[in-house]
């Protein structure tokens, strides 16, 4: 299975790679909302990095949806969908795979985000890089784990598209309020049992909901 | 293809079980409920909201601090508890649905969602009018509240996807799905917010009075609302054994 | 039939979409070395009914079964089936060669690179290795969706009209290839609007009407090598 998982992730980065179809968009949407939250956070210094983590996480998501819509819908075309279901690997590990190509773009859009976010809001995002770096891989598989799921389901749906960041941002509420305090809190270098806390929800929220998407997953797509 | 008689429920079903549902006609004998044990239902349940409405404007005393504005509460807190309640049918609904591939189980999936959708509406409209009553703004980040607010747009979205999809199976697969992402996810915001917050859960201190108005309030609320889920159950069943009477018509 | 294995059975297959009743209790079986050919017209059911042997699709009621198990009852036994679907579901940003290499590698193939060479070069594929699927023309793309479904030689066969798009010479190399499964005992299950390209081949001939299976035409004796007067016909 770990071979399979592999392959298809190696699959959908090639195909990115060739054609560049989602991720430069996705990358630039994530600029323009930094650089527009970038200037309504124009407050006092000691005040910035209370909203930035906000900001920041929500232009994650809004940026990272659209990748994530992408990794199920591109499965429609030449009916490849049908292709994966017929080859000898569970609707779960195909979850997984595309979870975690999901996760992957996520990854480049925060390589770019957090950087240009540090320098618009003139916040220290990167002054504990372990700490972000467990916060932005526990968000990532957090937001993806539902979006992965929720792509697959409204894939088949009249005006599907524009429905799954509707769908979705209720649901990982409590992943970018976790995360946003958890970017909060590593800014402001409090790293202690509240900083802790945070974190151990979002690793809970991801567990739950990579559990229940590898669980349900095969109901969204087969017949 | 399914047949007519498929449709009908399980054999041990007496006239007057399924209290709401129209009466069977074509393959099998069934005798039409009384009138008597189709309207009980209607008259219980008015009674009960009638007995709600009095004690919430009669039995219960005047809050000294808010006055009248505070019996929004009795509202608030008994669509409050219909909206949850609603929507942990319709993910039991979804979970049985996936487990036993029975529309039937998706017709509750679906009244129920529409019950939960219009309690979480009016629960955040009376949260509001009561937060304006109370504090002077129209909205706080109470958890309960936020998770209510969250419900409701997961309600919303729950709807909106179904209407999308014409396949009654994929539709009740595609719902169920929503539904028990939604219902693992509830218990997770109220966690959330009540950390953002700090806020710890305190019971309200309340009159005798006022406790027995707010009972009948969840009470006549309930009986309202599984009145309301029941009706439009049967509606949907109906709907779905008229299109199959249509197809045996067609062959 | 005779003592050959049954490798694809469907009892009383039922699919309903929606209000839309596509197959009413269809009966099917196929025995290895056979060559089941489906026919009907636009809407009979014919994709249906292969998508249901496929467990591409659930029926609504019925069931299949491949070599006597459920079918897709464990994600291993899709080893068992290749199919080539109404679509052809390939890849179209990545090369032929990858897209057949990839099909061998989700089979679990050991030495996937070197089958899918064989394929490909099998399919008249060879100086298209290299180019994006997009790039192909439709007839192409069928001969790239044929090496992918067969890489790993199963011996359950679905085709849903294989021959659509193909040239002269990559039908010819189909119906060979046809002959070739059923020497060597696959069964071959395939839907077509042109049943007369198969006559020489087809063990029996079923024609779909809205969605009910017609008794079979009885088929001439088919010499299967084994036992020259067998008759597959029913």
């Amino acid at each position: 299975m770990a071979a399979q998982l592999w392959w298809i992730v190696h699959k959908d980065l090639v195909s990115e790679c060739r054609t560049w179809r989602v991720w430069p968009a996705m990358l630039l949407f994530g600029l323009v909302v930094a650089f527009v939250f970038g200037v309504q956070a124009d407050l006092p210094p000691d005040q910035r990095p209370q909203i930035a983590g906000g900001l920041l996480w929500l232009a994650i998501f809004f940026a990272g949806m659209q990748a994530v819509d992408h990794s199920c819908a591109a499965e429609r075309e030449e009916g490849c969908w049908d292709g994966l279901l017929l080859y000898p690997i569970s609707p779960a590990a195909i979850y997984l795979a595309k979870l975690a190509v999901n996760a992957i773009a996520l990854a480049a859009l925060e390589c770019l985000l957090i950087p240009a976010f540090a320098a618009l809001a003139d916040v220290p995002l990167m002054s504990h890089p372990g700490a972000m770096l467990l916060v932005a891989l526990l968000g990532n598989v957090g937001i993806c784990a539902v979006g992965t799921l929720l792509s697959g389901l409204v894939a088949g749906v009249r005006h599907g598209g524009s429905l799954l960041v509707l769908i979705v941002l209720p649901l990982v509420i409590p992943v970018v309020l976790a995360a946003a305090e958890a970017t909060r809190l590593a800014a402001e270098g409090q790293l202690g049992p509240e900083w802790w806390r945070w974190v151990h929800l979002l690793a809970a929220f991801a567990a739950i909901f990579v559990t229940a998407g590898a669980t349900l997953f095969d109901f969204v797509i087969r017949d | 293809m399914p047949r007519t008689a498929d449709l009908l429920g399980p054999s041990k079903e007496r006239p007057g079980d399924n209290l709401g549902t129209v009466p069977i006609f074509a393959q099998r004998k069934w005798d039409c409920p009384p009138l008597g044990c189709r309207i009980i239902p209607d008259v219980l349940t008015g009674s009960l909201v009638a007995a709600g409405l009095l004690a919430i404007s009669l039995l219960a005393p005047t809050e000294k601090t808010m006055g009248d504005a505070q019996r929004i509460l009795y509202v608030h807190v008994a669509a409050a508890w219909c909206g949850l309640a609603g929507f942990l049918i319709v993910a039991a609904s979804g979970l049985l649905y996936l487990l036993r591939r029975d529309l039937g189980w998706d017709h509750w999936a679906q009244a129920a969602a529409e019950i939960a959708w219009l309690s979480c509406g009016l629960t955040l409209v009376t949260g509001s009018l009561w937060a304006h009553a109370a504090w002077n703004t129209w909205w706080t980040w109470e958890p309960r509240l936020a998770a209510t607010a969250i419900l409701w747009a997961v309600s919303s979205g729950y709807l909106i996807v179904r209407s999308g999809v014409e396949d009654p199976h994929r539709r009740a697969r595609a719902g169920a799905v929503l539904a028990l992402v939604g219902a693992a996810d509830i218990p997770l915001v109220i966690m959330a917010t009540r950390w953002f917050r700090g806020i710890h859960p305190v019971s309200p201190q309340m009159e005798p009075a006022m406790r027995v108005a707010l009972l009948l309030s969840i009470v006549a609320f309930s009986a309202f609302f599984g009145l309301l889920l029941v009706r439009r159950r049967g509606q949907l069943r109906l709907e779905r054994l008229l299109g199959a009477m249509e197809r045996e018509a067609d062959g | 039939m005779s003592d050959r294995t049954i490798a694809v059975q469907a009892s009383r297959l039922t699919k309903v979409f929606g209000s839309r009743v596509v197959l009413r209790d269809v009966d099917l079986e196929a025995a290895e070395g056979e060559i089941v050919v489906l026919t009907g017209a636009n809407g009979a059911g014919k994709t249906t009914l292969l998508r249901c042997l496929a467990s591409l699709t659930r029926p609504t009621s019925g069931d299949v079964h491949w070599f006597g198990r459920p079918a897709g009852a464990e994600p291993a036994a899709r080893r068992l089936v290749g199919m080539v679907p109404h679509q052809s579901c390939i890849y179209p940003h990545l090369t032929v060669r990858e897209n057949v290499v990839f099909a061998a590698r989700m089979q679990g193939l050991r030495e996937a690179g070197r089958r899918a060479d064989e394929w490909i070069a099998a399919a008249g594929l060879r100086p298209y290795a290299h180019r994006l699927a997009t790039h192909l023309s439709r007839g192409m793309r069928r001969r790239v969706a044929l090496a992918r479904a067969l890489v790993h030689d199963p011996p359950i066969v679905l085709m849903d009209e294989p021959f659509a798009g193909l040239d002269a010479e990559a039908a010819a190399w189909l119906v060979d290839l046809l002959a070739e499964f059923r020497g060597r005992s696959r069964v071959v299950c395939l839907a077509t609007h042109d049943p007369d390209r198969l006559r020489s081949l087809a063990g029996r001939v079923f024609h779909l009407q809205s969605g009910r299976i017609e008794p079979p035409e009885p088929r001439r004796v088919v010499a299967t090598g084994h036992d020259p007067g067998e008759s597959l016909a029913a």
